[in-house]
């Protein structure tokens, strides 16, 4: 499966990835310093402090100095720089503990995406034109309207608030609780994922009616098959390539959603910290989330295509 | 079946053309039709909302803070006592200014990149499917956030940025169609007459794209309107006071515990707006492309 070929185009991925990783944080970088409005404004310092301060942060230097400073940390040693905020917290491990969560939350609606969306769009194919395929249909276009945040803030309304005294109104993120604890992923992975959960239904539906039609599912009709073993073995599998196609979009969807999502759910992942960190001014910060959703992004759109050669044996690199 | 093709070619003497073709099978769609009604309305309410508001969209404390729908106000009013309908239809105007504005741009980067790279192919066309699929690569709400993080906050701004995001999708298919065109037989009678270039890609090969031109552009409407208002969701929308659905739902969040009507209003508003495009793409796609199989 995987051939040397493979092995040559995933180095030239990798290396490609990072070039892009480099260039997204350069732009960052140097975007944020042709903001108006200083980094330390909230501080209220003057003098001596303040160039004490300046100088800590190395934005005493030339934009250009700052940059190259900037870049050989970030190359040499992962290193992002120190939180301009709260003093003293490196950038580096904080983003990557938040990574982790990020991704446990996304892998999480990704698998229910394309598990939900596979189901609905396998039996409104084989229900084609009934009162099934309708609803599930026309939920999938309702599902697909619906922006992330909003299902997210129904969720919350009816389990958060009216059903409050069944749920007891605890779905809410707790630090340190969600080892094992997957029951707490329900809900935003339902957000994250409802409204691609409907395109890979709707994809599902169209590509099992055209394979289903196919001689070869005739054949194993024929040969006396049951059903479930046609569907499941046979038309699945052949369906499942145009679906694989969405997957790279799919999972920056997911990535970006998350976002909204968490901050909706109070989940202490990278896009919290994203949006808190341009609330705070905390551009160091801002600069290291997108370098990590930069990478996030790059690599989850190499496993996709890795994927293709698992799944569709007939493709090479 | 033979005599009911030749009644109906009798009952219709005048030779249809596409359009009035499309125009026919459209209506027959009850639930294109009922989007498009609801646009209409939709736009009829942002145009009201130029001249007329219920109260002041930006006027504080006329009702008290969080007060919950009333016969004075209909949909309630928000954490600084403003009115809830008035600020709707405001957004409404924001969010169809913003879909609309986005894919008039998008028609205008998109269809000529798409058909000079679809005409004359070669290393035109590899820079423009190079350019395409690394923006296809990075992540539009990211990039747009980081555009308009940049430029500052404006709808003109949050525009250009959702322009520059959502620009390929145009230009991908416009390129796939005029690929397609060109090798038919009108277009290679079009260039022995001696057609301009500038001709042959606006009179003759664009004009039969129009149909999945027309269809992308109403799909693009609606994934747009859901952009601005997710940006406004994070804070990088239009600014205060003047609301769009996505900061009027942002608030509605923040008081979900005590106030659930001032979520619920704009959530209902930008689900059925994007609902009803979704519905009316729908709508066009069977209506223009016949063959098309859903």
């Amino acid at each position: 499966m995987f051939t040397r070929g493979t092995l040559i185009f995933i180095g030239q991925r990798v290396v490609l990835i990072a070039f892009t990783v480099l260039a997204v944080s350069s732009i960052v970088f140097l975007g944020i310093h042709r903001l108006p409005g200083d980094a330390l404004f909230n501080e209220h310092l003057h003098g001596e402090q303040y160039a004490l301060l300046l100088h800590h942060y190395n934005l005493d230097k030339p934009l250009l100095v700052q940059y190259r400073d900037f870049m050989i940390a970030l190359v040499t040693r992962g290193d992002l720089g120190e939180s301009l905020v709260n003093r003293g917290v490196k950038i580096t491990p904080l983003v990557l503990r938040e990574l982790g969560i990020s991704v446990e939350v996304g892998g999480f609606a990704l698998v229910f995406t394309i598990g939900l969306g596979l189901l609905f769009g396998v039996v409104a194919s084989v229900r084609q034109n009934t009162w099934v395929d309708y609803v599930l249909s026309t939920t999938s276009v309702i599902g697909y309207s619906m922006p992330n945040f909003v299902i997210a803030s129904f969720l919350i309304l009816v389990f958060g608030k009216w059903l409050e005294g069944v749920t007891g109104g605890t779905f809410y993120y707790q630090l340190g609780a969600w080892k094992g604890d997957i029951g707490q992923l329900w809900l935003p992975a339902f957000a994250l994922g409802f409204p691609y959960a409907s395109i890979v239904a709707r994809l599902t539906r169209a590509s099992m009616l055209e394979v289903i039609r196919q001689d070869y599912i005739r054949t194993a009709r024929a040969k006396g098959l049951r059903e479930t073993v046609i569907v499941a073995r046979h038309a699945l599998r052949n369906a499942l390539i145009p679906v694989i196609t969405i997957l790279g979009p799919l999972a920056i969807g997911i990535i970006t959603g998350s976002v909204v999502i968490e901050n909706l759910f109070g989940i202490p992942g990278l896009g919290k910290e994203f949006a808190q960190s341009i609330l705070n001014r905390d551009y160091f910060i801002v600069i290291g989330v997108f370098t990590m959703y930069a990478a996030m992004v790059g690599l989850a759109n190499l496993v996709v295509d890795l994927l293709y050669v698992v799944i569709d044996p007939r493709i090479r690199y | 079946m033979a005599v009911a093709v030749r009644v109906d070619a009798v009952s219709e003497p005048v030779q249809a053309s596409l359009w009035s073709d499309a125009w026919r099978r459209l209506r027959r769609n009850r639930l294109a039709l009922a989007a498009a009604i609801y646009l209409v309305l939709l736009v009829g309410i942002a145009i009201l909302a130029i001249f007329y508001t219920p109260y002041r969209m930006s006027a504080t404390g006329i009702a008290p803070d969080y007060a919950p729908p009333s016969l004075a106000h209909w949909l309630g009013a928000d954490n600084l006592g403003r009115d809830q309908l008035s600020r709707l239809m405001i957004g409404a105007q924001i969010s169809l200014v913003v879909g609309v504005g986005t894919q008039l741009l998008v028609l205008a980067v998109g269809v000529p990149i798409g058909l000079l790279a679809g005409y004359y192919r070669g290393w035109l066309d590899q820079v423009v499917t190079f350019v395409i699929n690394v923006f296809y690569g990075v992540p539009d709400l990211l990039v747009a956030l980081i555009l308009v993080f940049l430029l500052g906050p404006s709808l003109a701004n949050i525009i250009i940025a959702i322009v520059v995001t959502r620009w390929m999708d145009m230009a991908r298919l416009v390129r796939g169609q005029t690929l397609a065109l060109r090798e038919r037989e009108f277009i290679e009678a079009a260039r022995a007459s001696g057609a301009k270039p500038m001709k042959m890609l606006f009179g003759h090969i664009m004009p039969n794209a129009l149909g999945p031109i027309i269809v992308q552009a109403t799909f693009g409407v609606p994934s747009a309107i859901l952009f601005e208002a997710f940006l406004s969701f994070l804070g990088a929308g239009v600014q205060q006071p003047t609301p769009s659905w996505g900061s009027m739902a942002k608030d509605g969040v923040d008081a979900i515990q005590f106030a659930p009507h001032m979520v619920i209003a704009p959530a209902i508003a930008l689900s059925l707006t994007l609902m009803a495009f979704n519905f009316l793409g729908d709508g066009l796609r069977d209506a223009l492309d016949p063959r098309s199989k859903r």
